[in-house]
């Protein structure tokens, strides 16, 4: 059984928008079909006004649209800090976070007596003295018997797609590794985290086994998240007995948790794909994309499944990609010719009385098929804008350059000195020089101090802010275990010493053969990956801890790393399309096939991720003047 | 399922141990407890109870559809009269629903004329007022959009019909065609057997007859052609008709969609309207400040004048 996050996650919406009475007929319900009445027991209450604060409206934003709403008799949705005003007959569907100022501003509703009954939903559990608060401020103003239930909906987290989630807590990063971060914000933060992943644990109703990394905060967010739901488990009945006895040890999945600094290169560099392009050049926040358009209007797109161009080409390069929407463009150019030509067009065409009966089918064809094709118009329309959009930063910043020499320096671990210096004197915002000064840090083990001069001057003649490039080789001076580089540095002696011996041509043959083989290169996340769910000993996973929240806590006991069929992988601090691309092939490649979900503490692109690197590297102290590499 | 999620039970005795707290007394206490357990009835108004009986008549609309679905797609069940009984009902029903709608819709901007009327200069009411209206203008538009997808779904039905009976109609014209030359055949039969009996005699008798016969197989021939050509113009009747139900509902979804989609910018205009209302009342009251000044200082350079003069 596959897990699918999104579509448990809008099931469970649905049936806290019916009120939370008895699931509605039909199970799960995509986000699609909007043809569900409303069904409830009482026939009073079908209609009512939803209120959010705006971390659930970014919850519900990806899952459904306002349409879909309507059909689950939601009339109106308000933000909860806007001045609202009475409506009665109604009952009110909060949507919130547990949160003081929430609860207060609920209490101050219910005694102003906005609407006839309260049915309150908070997004994680409420904690026993804000529900001490909220009772207190109730009765102090008499309002108590307006709030007709409470639910705990354990919803706190964005899931974008089927397999990739979000927790949304910005800038994780800068706090976990700030070095003037003390030890309670740490636990705060670590708390945060468990929290959110306890949500997406009891959405998809299954107690995985927790691997992780020795040291670090996966370890803090590991044996924290362990105990938590040990704890949950006590108490029966609790959230994991709801998905119909699922214990047996073969079905259940591995919890993979990570910290950002065990790759960092994959979050820092370009990539030539639709998806990462349009995330990092156009901003894709929430599966919604702004575009300027001409005479300043601002038009956005929605971007995810149900768009059929982008779920099949997302992942193509992008000059396939263009290809790709040229191709549509004349099918759906031939088939409307096809359509005029059948119901005679606008010319004249015979009408005589033998092919009338088949001029009527094909205008009734012709009018069926009529939404489908302003449908596709539409979605051409879209993506043709976007791509156009992209084109012209991709000539601007020459972001075609930047990926191949990113490539060739993470894959091949050559670099061509002459076109790294010339990209970072040339073309390009001070982030892509960036980026790319940090990505050549990264490739190498030991990069040469002449080149490393070099390469820092290039960049102060730019007049770019040095302090993510200290800070990262800092951090590289301190912590020797990038894994990313081993791989490619032994591919980089090969090819070494092909050269040496056999001149220009074998490299080029091998480069060739390499790319037929490796589609992108292997990540370190997605190797180690496999391995956890393999089960086999393995040098590079046997030190990772083992969590069991469902074996007993005293003696070890059977420790099941046997091979797992799902895995549910979780980045700390940041985490990318690319790393979402490379495991889903990973479960797509492997036979039996196996499902992945990828999840972060918030999803970013090449550009904010420096900027956090900025900011560390501000905390430090590290000058934006030279300093020599300690080494 | 949702035991564990259901806070409801910590909440009332959370309540209850705040009440205690706050100094309720006993009877206090117990009437607050026998409210959460009982509801009290909700008032309805009659806009609301309106809707609700207008969301009663579509969904019993759409039980009848289902029922008798099978009895009109099915070729063999009902003749064509039945069908067509069903389909009147069908029509007349959705006719009332689409009037119980637009009534609806008309009150709401009744109420909200109305309203304006009385309220010119008392902000608040109208405030008060701009949620309300979106809110039964999304009622309004949840119905419409309701008897569209029921409506549409019938019709469906109705293309399903169209199509067999076109299929029908195909074929038939084949057979049509056949019994032409065959009546064509039969016809020249008679001539020889005239002649064979006839001597040549009466040839002109024979050809008066021949003649005869040709104008009534003209006149035979065309009335089949009369008759095809009509079958062929009623189909493409109702081929035409065939959305035609449908698409009128979806016209009225599409008009309250967009009275909904101005009330609820309405809601947000009143915020800003108040927000304007209160800076025009400041910069009211501190022109006042600056008039006054300037009269003071007036009358001061009068009198400074007429001293010095």
């Amino acid at each position: 059984m596959a897990l699918n996050l999104r579509q448990k996650q809008t099931s469970l919406i649905v049936r806290m928008l019916n009120l939370n009475q008895s699931p509605s007929p039909g199970g799960g319900i995509s986000s699609s079909s909007s043809a569900a009445a409303p069904t409830t027991a009482e026939g009073e209450e079908v209609y009512k006004i939803l209120i959010m604060d705006g971390f659930c409206r970014s919850i519900l934003s990806p899952l459904i649209r306002v349409n879909d709403l309507r059909s689950h008799g939601v009339t109106l949705f308000f933000g909860i800090d806007k001045e609202r005003q009475r409506v009665p007959d109604v009952p009110a569907l909060y949507f919130v976070r547990p949160t003081p100022e929430n609860v207060d501003r609920i209490a101050a509703d219910a005694s102003r007596a906005l609407y006839d009954s309260l049915h309150l939903n908070f997004s994680s559990s409420l904690p026993r003295p804000l529900l001490d608060r909220l009772a207190s401020r109730l009765v102090e103003s008499g309002a108590a018997d307006r709030v007709s239930r409470v639910f705990d909906q354990y919803l706190e987290f964005v899931s974008l797609e089927d397999a990739l989630f979000s927790l949304a807590q910005p800038r994780t990063y800068v706090h976990i590794n700030d070095p003037a971060a003390g030890d309670r914000e740490i636990e705060e933060i670590v708390e945060r985290i468990v929290g959110g992943l306890f949500c997406v644990l009891a959405t998809l109703g299954v107690v995985p086994v927790i691997r992780c990394a020795r040291g670090g905060p996966a370890e803090m967010v590991a044996s924290a998240l362990d105990a938590r739901l040990r704890d949950h488990l006590l108490a029966k009945p609790n959230l994991f007995s709801e998905g119909g006895g699922m214990a047996a040890s073969f079905q259940r999945p591995v919890l993979c948790i990570f910290d950002r600094n065990f790759e960092l290169a994959v979050g820092i560099q370009h990539d030539w794909s639709y998806r990462p392009l349009v995330h990092d050049v156009l901003d894709l926040k929430l599966n919604r994309v702004t575009l300027p358009g001409e005479k300043t209007a601002v038009k956005s797109y929605e971007l995810d499944d149900s768009d059929p161009f982008w779920a099949a080409n997302s992942w193509s390069p992008f000059p396939k990609v263009a290809e790709e929407i040229e191709t549509q463009l004349s099918k759906y150019k031939q088939d409307v010719d096809e359509v005029n030509q059948r119901t005679g067009g606008k010319d004249g065409v015979e009408f005589d009385g033998t092919d009338l009966i088949g001029n009527t089918k094909h205008l009734m064809n012709a009018v069926n098929s009529l939404p489908e094709l302003t449908e596709r118009k539409k979605m051409i329309d879209k993506h043709t804008n976007i791509a156009t959009v992209l084109l012209g930063h991709i000539k601007e910043r020459s972001l075609d350059g930047y990926c191949d020499c990113e490539n060739d320096m993470l894959v091949k671990g050559s670099v061509d000195r002459s076109m790294l210096l010339g990209l970072l004197r040339g073309k390009g915002t001070k982030e892509d020089k960036l980026r790319l000064a940090i990505t050549y840090l990264l490739s190498f083990e030991t990069p040469p101090p002449a080149e490393l001069e070099q390469i820092e001057t290039a960049l102060r003649e730019s007049e770019v802010d040095m302090y993510a490039f200290q800070y990262v080789k800092r951090i590289k001076s301190l912590n020797t275990s990038f894994a990313a580089s081993s791989a490619s540095a032994s591919r980089g002696n090969i090819v070494d010493w092909a050269e040496k011996l056999y001149g220009q041509s074998i490299s080029a043959v091998t480069a060739g053969v390499k790319n037929l083989l490796s589609a992108g290169r292997q990540l370190a996340l997605t190797r180690t990956v496999e391995a956890l769910m393999e089960g086999k000993p393995n040098p590079e996973v046997d030190s990772y801890l083992f969590f069991d929240p469902r074996a007993p806590r005293t003696g070890s006991g059977a420790q099941f790393k046997g091979p797992f069929r799902e895995a549910i992988v979780f980045m700390i601090g940041g985490g990318n399309y690319v790393e979402y691309r490379s495991l889903v092939e990973l479960g797509q490649r492997s036979q039996p096939a196996k499902h992945v979900i990828y999840g972060a503490t918030e999803i970013l692109n090449g550009v904010e991720f420096v900027q956090q690197l900025t900011e560390l590297g501000q905390k430090m102290g590290l000058g934006g003047g030279g300093l020599t590499q300690s080494q | 399922m949702s035991k564990v999620r259901d806070r409801t039970e910590d909440f009332r005795d959370a309540v209850r141990v705040a009440a205690l707290s706050h100094g309720y007394t006993e009877s206090q206490l117990a009437a607050l407890m026998a409210s959460f357990i009982m509801h009290k009835a909700p008032r309805q108004s009659a806009f609301m109870k309106a809707a609700l009986k207008t969301l009663e008549s579509i969904k019993e609309l759409e039980r009848f559809i289902v029922k008798h679905r099978k009895d009109y797609v099915d070729l063999h069940r009902t003749t064509e009269q039945e069908r067509d009984n069903i389909e009147h009902e069908v029509a007349v029903f959705v006719k009332v629903c689409k009037d119980q709608i637009d009534i609806l819709k008309n009150r709401i901007h009744d109420e909200e004329t109305e309203g304006s009327g009385r309220t010119w200069l008392q902000f608040r009411d109208d405030a008060s007022h701009a949620d309300m209206v979106a809110h039964k203008h999304g009622v309004v538009l949840i119905l419409s959009e309701k008897l569209h997808s029921v409506t549409a779904q019938f019709d469906q039905l109705r293309s399903v019909r169209f199509q067999d009976a076109m299929n029908r109609v195909m074929p038939r014209r084949k057979v049509h065609r056949l019994p032409q030359p065959k009546s064509e055949a039969s016809k020249s039969d008679l001539p020889k057997l005239g002649e064979q009996e006839l001597s040549s005699g009466t040839i002109r008798v024979q050809e008066q007859l021949l003649d005869d016969e040709t104008r009534a197989l003209q006149v035979e021939l065309t009335n089949l052609l009369d008759a095809v050509q009509e079958t062929e113009t009623k189909m493409v009747e109702m081929s035409a008709l065939n959305h035609l139900m449908s698409t009128h509902v979806l016209q009225q979804a599409q008009q309250i969609e967009h009275l909904y989609e101005q009330a609820v910018e309405a809601t947000n205009n009143v915020v800003l309207g108040n927000k304007e209302l209160s800076q025009a009342i400041k910069r009211n009251s501190s022109s006042r400040t600056f008039l006054l000044l300037f009269f003071v200082v007036l009358t001061f350079s009068i009198l400074f004048l007429d001293w010095y003069s």
